[in-house]
């Protein structure tokens, strides 16, 4: 404990110095022109492969990789997944997802198990998730690239280019505190410098494929890659519907004064609600 | 409809957790749950809550393998509303507090508490059935 409170000291200390010093000589982002797009830049959009619709997550597939493809990971992390597995195992699963925060990039992309849909305007492809609150990837298709100055996030900055019908994307600028998850139970922050390559496209009619490469030198002795499967029902009964993460922890209630409000349920430290006995 | 709550039953449901932590959760595992055996409550419901990322179903009822527990809520989660629309043919007011329903569910680990993990859900009165297996969805042919 002593030495932890000494490194943490340590980090604060180089932290602040380092941050001293750049404010002496601040960076300007270079301005990123948005301009209007123009009748032909819409045309556009209709060159582009149809993946419109609802999009599900192959959950049977993700479950099969655990096993089949497990990131190649750096001793300590290793061990760290190992146990997170005995206690998923033994009835007690590490709660990954807490705080209703995003599962994040690539995690969002790894171990949803929500629908998602994706959206083409002009300069843009945007991935939009129904579940967990704030799913949401902006890639940028207008040839930008990644900006100079840091401002990590949860999704990260992604620029994206068409290669034919396959969408190719690069992300970085990830927030460390975003997990490298294998499952609802297994990962463990990515602690900075990752970088995630994508290939996306249509495998299939309604199947599409996300192939990832993820290059995380904290975590990882070397790039994963992965593919993950998403399909879509074709006849289209069913739309993406609203998702409030924070709302899994209320209940709907009349108060005394006939105001519709929400009161709060007890979760337990696994994220299921708590019942009596 | 939540007017329709009995005090008791609300007390049961949203006041009446005293033990656990509460923390804002997004997905979890589910392994709390036994997912080797079920049991059954037969009972009516208390209140659905229909909500991301886990609606949960409370009923006040009986369990057919247990009968000497006598009646009292029972607590079951599943997945969000989604996945149930797609995978298990429900909708928001799939069932109404007061309904008289049977539930078979995995129960929670710890056999104490009365909870678990709903598999199927029958409404008695119109025997319509509403299942909760997220993976149903990649069935060829969902529509």
């Amino acid at each position: 404990m002593k030495i932890r409170s000494t490194a943490l000291v340590i980090s604060v200390l180089t932290f602040s110095a380092i941050s001293i010093s750049s404010a002496e000589g601040p960076k300007k982002a270079p301005a990123v022109i948005n301009p209007p797009p123009t009748a032909q830049d819409w045309a556009d959009l209709a060159k582009l492969p149809d993946w419109s619709g609802v999009w599900n997550p192959n959950i049977s597939d993700q479950d099969k990789q655990v096993k089949t493809n497990p990131p190649p990971w750096n001793e300590q992390t290793a061990r760290k997944i190992e146990q997170m597995f005995a206690e998923e195992k033994a009835g007690r699963p590490r709660l990954i997802f807490a705080n209703c925060l995003p599962e994040a990039h690539p995690s969002w992309m790894l171990v949803t198990h929500n629908a998602m849909e994706i959206l083409f305007t002009p300069g843009r492809v945007t991935l939009l998730g129904e579940s967990d609150g704030n799913r949401l990837r902006r890639i940028y298709t207008d040839g930008r690239g990644h900006p100079d100055v840091s401002d990590p996030t949860f999704h990260g900055h992604s620029i994206g280019h068409w290669d034919g019908d396959t969408l190719v994307v690069d992300t970085v600028d990830i927030l460390p505190q975003a997990p490298l998850a294998v499952s609802e139970a297994a990962g463990v922050p990515n602690n900075g410098d990752m970088r995630v390559v994508e290939r996306i496209r249509l495998a299939d009619k309604d199947v599409l494929h996300v192939d990832l490469e993820i290059t995380a030198p904290k975590i990882l002795t070397r790039p994963w890659k992965t593919t993950r499967v998403f399909f879509r029902q074709r006849a289209r009964k069913f739309d993406i519907v609203e998702g409030v993460c924070a709302q899994g922890d209320l209940s709907e209630r009349v108060d005394a004064n006939g105001d519709h409000i929400f009161v709060p349920v007890k979760k337990t430290e696994w994220g299921n609600i708590e019942v009596s006995k | 409809m939540t007017r329709f709550l009995s005090s008791a039953a609300a007390c049961a449901v949203a006041g009446g957790l005293a033990v656990g932590i509460s923390t804002v959760a997004a997905h979890h595992s589910t392994t709390m749950f036994d997912h080797s055996k079920t049991l059954t409550v037969t009972g009516s419901v208390v209140e659905l809550r229909w909500v991301n990322p886990h609606v949960s179903l409370a009923v006040d009822g009986t369990i057919k393998e247990k009968p000497d527990i006598g009646k009292a809520v029972w607590l079951m989660e599943m997945t969000s509303p989604g996945n149930l629309v797609r995978a298990g043919g429900w909708r928001r007011d799939a069932v109404k507090p007061g309904e008289q329903v049977e539930v078979v569910f995995s129960p929670l680990r710890d056999e104490e508490k009365k909870g678990g993990a709903l598999k199927k859900l029958t409404v008695l009165a119109t025997g319509e059935v509403f299942t909760a297996n997220i993976r149903e969805q990649e069935k060829p042919g969902l529509e």
